[in-house]
């Protein structure tokens, strides 16, 4: 553990250095100050607009720097065979593995966190207080980013890292019209295939159980169960995807 | 531990994780439905916003369509503006203001334009009626759009009696001050006086920021018989 607490450390302090991770930081950040452009709107709507905006900027970008990050930190050991050097050390490749997850899960809860506060003080600039609820919403994008973590690092433990970018990528779009899908499935009459759907809904990520946004920018609240069990299915992926990320890491040349 | 071993343990590992998944999902996806999260889905060909609504972000498509919608409206563009209201409404149920924005159109500015057609304007006024009644059976647990109703049903439609059973559910929920002094207003055009009085006396009494316009109303009540001062001759 103490190994995989150095890994994670080390791969923290690699990831801020990331040029990709500091301009998508600096853009996120524009994101939220331009959200400021709304003011032609009723104060409602420009709070409405505002809270929309940063919310999705805020997820968006920390996709993006969760995707990124961690592909590059996994990827890159491989590339430049740094790996080599660090696994004839009495290092266990779970350690590792470890390691960089939680390094990038540091990074990204920075990322979250930097947002957050420039969002919770744009809302308090505007408002003089702020919901909650908000805080619900910022968990739940958190939570959202090690599963994507995770995610990212399995992928990128055996494939290349244009395939492990769209791959990723892609998941993210899907993950998020799963239910769209399922919800679909209840009007086919076929019951293979509603059962091989069905299969696929529990297979897949279902991203659209963080977003709350929706709820939570038109004043909605959201019940500590909802987001406890959410939270329960993020951790429970996210050990799914690290012990896919171990099989082939595990079993890798290097 | 053997290659052979280590996949199947890893393999049963991932089973056990997937089984304790899929009911977890389906509590989710119960929860979920029990809040009104909606699970609507509009994708609009060749628009910013289809890519958005794939994405996920289907709050900043509802959002770009309604600066469209602010657009068309400042531009005089009633008519065009009604199907993009249409589509943030069903992106985003939850959200008020759309519903009594489009619920205003309908029934003031868009029946006004036909004013010289009596049938045209009551069918437009009607519109706006049942897109307000619409919004409310999404958003039955707040005061605004009960509100909306009652207030176009006292100013518009003129029909009082329906004004009084919307601001009478508006008054059930938390509300600014206006909403009391609005039903008070409903009772009396409606005919129930003694209502009236007793609204505007607990207007008064609860340090409602409207007691002063109360105690005109009651004042106007007892010397004139009507809440509105005869015209000196």
């Amino acid at each position: 553990m103490v190994k995989a607490i150095v890994i994670a450390k080390n791969t923290f302090q690699e990831a801020l250095r990331m040029r990709s991770y500091q301009i998508i930081l600096v853009f996120a950040l524009l994101l939220l100050g331009s959200s400021q452009l709304f003011s032609f709107l009723t104060p409602v709507e420009q709070l409405k607009m505002i809270k929309d905006v940063s919310l999705s900027g805020i997820e968006f970008f920390s996709a993006l720097m969760a995707i990124l990050a961690s592909m590059t930190a996994l990827r890159s050991e491989f590339e430049t065979n740094t790996i080599s050097t660090l696994l004839s050390k009495p290092l266990k490749r779970s350690d590792f593995i470890l390691g960089k997850f939680l390094g990038m899960a540091l990074v990204t809860t920075l990322g979250v966190v930097i947002m957050s506060v420039v969002f919770i003080g744009l809302i308090l600039f505007k408002q003089h207080s702020f919901e909650i609820s908000l805080f619900s919403a910022l968990f739940l994008i958190w939570a959202e980013m090690l599963v994507i973590i995770a995610i990212t690092l399995a992928v990128a433990a055996f494939a290349s890292t244009a395939f492990t970018l769209i791959f990723v990528f892609f998941l993210f779009l899907v993950g998020h019209l799963t239910s769209y899908g399922f919800s679909l499935s209840g009007e086919m009459k076929n019951p293979v295939l509603q059962v091989i759907i069905k299969f696929f809904y529990n297979i897949i990520p279902n991203f659209e159980n963080f977003a709350i946004r929706d709820q939570v920018v038109v004043g909605g609240t959201i019940p500590i169960t909802y987001l406890l069990k959410t939270f329960g299915y993020g951790i429970i992926y996210t050990a799914i995807a690290l012990i896919v990320c171990l099989y082939f890491f595990r079993y890798r040349e290097v | 531990m053997t290659k052979i071993t280590y996949r199947n343990s890893s393999i049963a590992a991932i089973v056990l994780l997937f089984l304790l998944l899929s009911p977890l999902q389906n509590k989710i996806d119960l929860q979920r439905k029990q809040m009104g999260f909606e699970q609507r889905l509009l994708l609009m060909p060749g628009q910013i916003t289809g890519s958005l609504i794939l994405g996920g972000f289907k709050g900043l498509a509802a959002d770009l369509l309604w600066l469209q919608v602010e657009e068309l409206f400042h531009s005089g563009q009633s008519y065009k503006m009604l199907p993009i209201l249409r589509s943030v409404t069903f992106l985003q149920p939850k959200f008020v203001t759309p519903w009594a924005v489009g619920g205003w159109h309908l029934s003031y500015n868009i029946s006004v334009m036909v004013k010289d057609h009596p049938e045209q304007e009551k069918a437009w006024i009607q519109a706006g009626v049942d897109f307000l009644k619409e919004g409310i059976s999404y958003n039955p647990e707040r005061y605004d759009l009960y509100f909306e109703l009652g207030w176009t049903f006292f100013n518009k439609v003129k029909n009082y009696a329906e004004a009084v059973k919307y601001l009478e559910l508006a008054c059930k929920f938390p509300r600014p001050d206006y909403i009391d002094d609005a039903l008070a207003h409903a009772y009396e055009k409606n005919g129930q006086i003694d209502r009236a009085i007793e609204t505007w006396k607990k207007i008064i009494n609860s340090g409602n920021s409207f007691s002063p316009t109360a105690v005109r109303m009651l004042h106007n009540l007892k010397t004139y018989g009507s809440t509105i001062v005869p015209e000196k001759k």
